[in-house]
């Protein structure tokens, strides 16, 4: 090969590098162009569009010129959401090695709280509608009120709970932070949460928290609420008061004395049906092989007999008497039976029991 | 055998179930046997266990109060259900004296098959495998039991225990016990392993009341070994509560552990030589099952 081929063919090589590094800057260029159109694509889309229904009713609350609950939340950690739902139905915290102490080694909440709806009205509260609700959807029927919702509500340990906490709930009663602490401490019989037990707790309470869909307002309410640029004051005030009634703010709770024999049916005309299922989902969710307590009852027919062979009597074995006033904590027992207060269980769903207890003893 | 046996048990249901079946008998013991019972997880229990002495017979009667001024022996126990299915114990008995005294047991027990109609599983069963174990003092008498002479492992002593029940009807239970013991060092005239069979009922009248009958038929009586050892049979009471359980009981057993009760038991019921015993259980739930 000659020298001048040689230069030919090197001129040829650097003219193809040259060609090849014009592309290559040309596809880098290009792809910042993307990249950057992509982000042009970002900044031109501000909006997200929130749908009426999905609006929290704490938000609504808030642009209805309402007040911001004692433990507002702006927005929900996840994470944190997960670990108070953890410590909700386990105990405890545990992650690999790490376990975290028990809040109570007795009771966890979803003992006495369950933690969704439980009614299909969100402003009702009669132990009929539960029951009903309850039924149709197989849910446990508990003696506390559900966590879902909780944290739109404003009052805790209502009306006759003072006659058993007395001050230890002073606080408590407004303020959801202080309730969860005494229940974790005395209505558990275990220990006060920790900071960061609390606020994964109330994360938990805030991902739960009740949207407009969920409560009793039309869907023209709704659409109202969502802009409420559009109102004036006088608007806003009527639409918070339909609002603040469309939801339980603070479920009642009226303790209720052992039924007088004289006004016992003793279970005479009571609906087997139903007894069966608060049977089932009521005393059997603790009982049920001893699981929370060390009284076993299943449904045989020595079970219903304890409980006939009791039915006159005012003792811890008389249905009339435990439903509405459980059991105490004692020395060397921590577990004790929380009381059903009468917005939890109607005199009629005790006789309802009653009759089913009758069936069971006969069997 | 066993087969055979567990066939004819399976073969006979009064009543069906779709769930687990518990409380066949209300506490981890029958009388002197385990029950299938377990703790369930992370329960406590305390036990005190007592047996005294001769009600009639020679040594009974008027002048020991019908045997309330002996104590034939005395357990305590600690005993803990770790899982649901899994618990042990460790006790400490001062032992009938021929020729334990100072026993100390420990056992695990598993309730391996529970009884549950849906799954098919006519029986539940479990398996107790204890370890015995005296502190007494050596004997220096060379032609005594007691006579550990340095030696260890002549202190201890083993059974194994399978308990299968089938509950017929609320009411109604029963269980067969097959056991093994073995003790590492007996007189010549003794055997160091004997094999039993046992056979309990229990009827209960309430959710908190019932009787229990239990009966151990030993396998290995002959002529010239063992010629003195009798089988023990008891009649229980039961009473629970919440949180506690009473048995109350005669029998002709004097001591606790399968290791005395059948393989070392010498009272005879018709010669008055059986006794009031009672036990008393309390719960304590530490943690949440």
């Amino acid at each position: 090969m000659d020298t001048c081929t040689s230069l030919f063919f090197l001129s040829l090589v650097l003219k193809i590098l040259n060609m090849t590094k014009a592309f290559g800057v040309l596809f880098l260029l290009g792809i910042f162009f993307l990249l950057s159109l992509q982000k042009q694509d970002g900044k031109i889309a501000p909006y997200k569009v929130i749908l009426a229904e999905e609006m929290t009713v704490e938000d609504a609350i808030i642009a209805l010129g309402g007040q911001k609950s004692s433990h507002h939340i702006q927005n929900v950690d996840q994470q944190k959401a997960l670990i108070g739902k953890e410590l909700i139905e386990k105990g405890r915290r545990k992650k690999g090695l790490f376990k975290s102490k028990l809040i109570s080694p007795y009771f966890v909440c979803t003992d006495c709280h369950n933690l969704g709806r439980e009614f299909e009205q969100s402003n009702e509260q009669s132990p009929e509608k539960r029951l009903e609700y309850a039924q149709k959807n197989k849910l446990p029927f508990l003696p506390g009120s559900t966590f879902w919702g909780i944290y739109n509500r404003r009052a805790f340990y209502n009306d006759d709970y003072v006659k058993k906490y007395g001050d230890l709930i002073t606080k408590a009663k407004s303020s959801l932070e202080e309730s969860v602490q005494v229940c974790a401490k005395y209505c558990s019989a275990g220990r006060h949460l920790k900071d960061w037990e609390l606020e994964s707790i109330m994360h938990y309470f805030k991902a739960n928290e009740l949207k407009l869909k969920d409560v009793e307002l039309t869907e023209e309410q709704r659409e109202r609420i969502r802009l409420p640029q559009a109102l004036n004051s006088d608007e806003k005030k009527d639409l918070l008061n339909v609002l603040e009634s469309s939801f339980v703010r603070g479920f009642s709770a009226h303790f209720d004395v052992t039924m007088p024999r004289e006004n016992r049916k003793y279970g005479v005309g009571g609906n087997i049906e139903k007894g069966k299922f608060i049977y089932e989902n009521a005393c059997l969710y603790c009982h049920k092989d001893g699981r929370v307590t060390f009284l076993k009852l299943d449904n045989d027919v020595l079970s219903g007999r304890m409980f006939v062979h009791h039915m006159e009597g005012y003792e811890d074995r008389t249905l009339y008497q435990i439903t509405r006033y459980g059991t105490y904590t004692m020395p060397g027992r921590n577990q004790y039976m929380p009381r059903y207060t009468k917005e939890k269980m109607s005199d009629q769903q005790i006789e309802d029991l009653m009759a089913y207890l009758r069936q069971l003893a006969q069997k | 055998m066993k087969k055979i046996i567990l066939v004819l048990i399976a073969s006979i249901s009064l009543t069906s179930w779709g769930q687990d079946i518990t409380e066949t008998f209300n506490s981890t013991r029958i009388i002197n046997s385990h029950s299938p019972e377990v703790l369930g997880a992370k329960t406590w229990e305390y036990r005190i266990e007592h047996r005294f002495g001769d009600m009639a017979g020679d040594l009974g009667g008027v002048q020991s109060a019908f045997g309330f001024d002996q104590a034939a022996d005395i357990r305590m126990a600690f005993e803990y259900g770790f899982t649901k299915k899994w618990m042990l114990g460790l006790g400490r008995s001062k032992g009938i004296g021929a020729p334990y005294t100072s026993l100390i047991d420990g056992f695990v027990k598993g309730k391996l098959l529970t009884q549950n109609k849906e799954k098919g599983m006519p029986i539940s069963l479990a398996y107790i495998g204890t370890t015995y174990l005296t502190y007494m003092k050596s004997v220096n008498d060379p032609n005594s039991a007691a006579n550990y002479d340095g030696n260890f492992l002549r202190r201890m002593a083993f059974s194994n225990q399978v308990v299968i029940s089938r509950k017929f009807s609320d009411r109604f239970t029963m269980a067969l016990m097959p056991t093994l013991t073995h003790r590492n060092y007996v007189l010549y005239n003794d055997l160091n392993t004997v094999g039993a069979v046992g056979i309990a009922v229990n009827y209960k009248f309430t959710k908190s009341f019932g009787v229990i009958v239990e009966y151990f038929q030993s396998l290995n009586f002959e002529e010239e070994i063992r010629p003195n050892f009798t089988n023990s049979l008891a009649f229980g009471f039961e009473f629970v509560t919440n949180g506690h359980n009473f048995h109350i009981n005669l029998t002709n057993a004097r001591g606790f552990g399968d290791v005395q009760y059948i393989a070392l038991n010498q009272s005879d019921w018709a010669k008055g030589q059986f006794r009031l015993g009672f036990s008393i259980s309390r719960n304590f739930k530490i943690r949440r099952k």
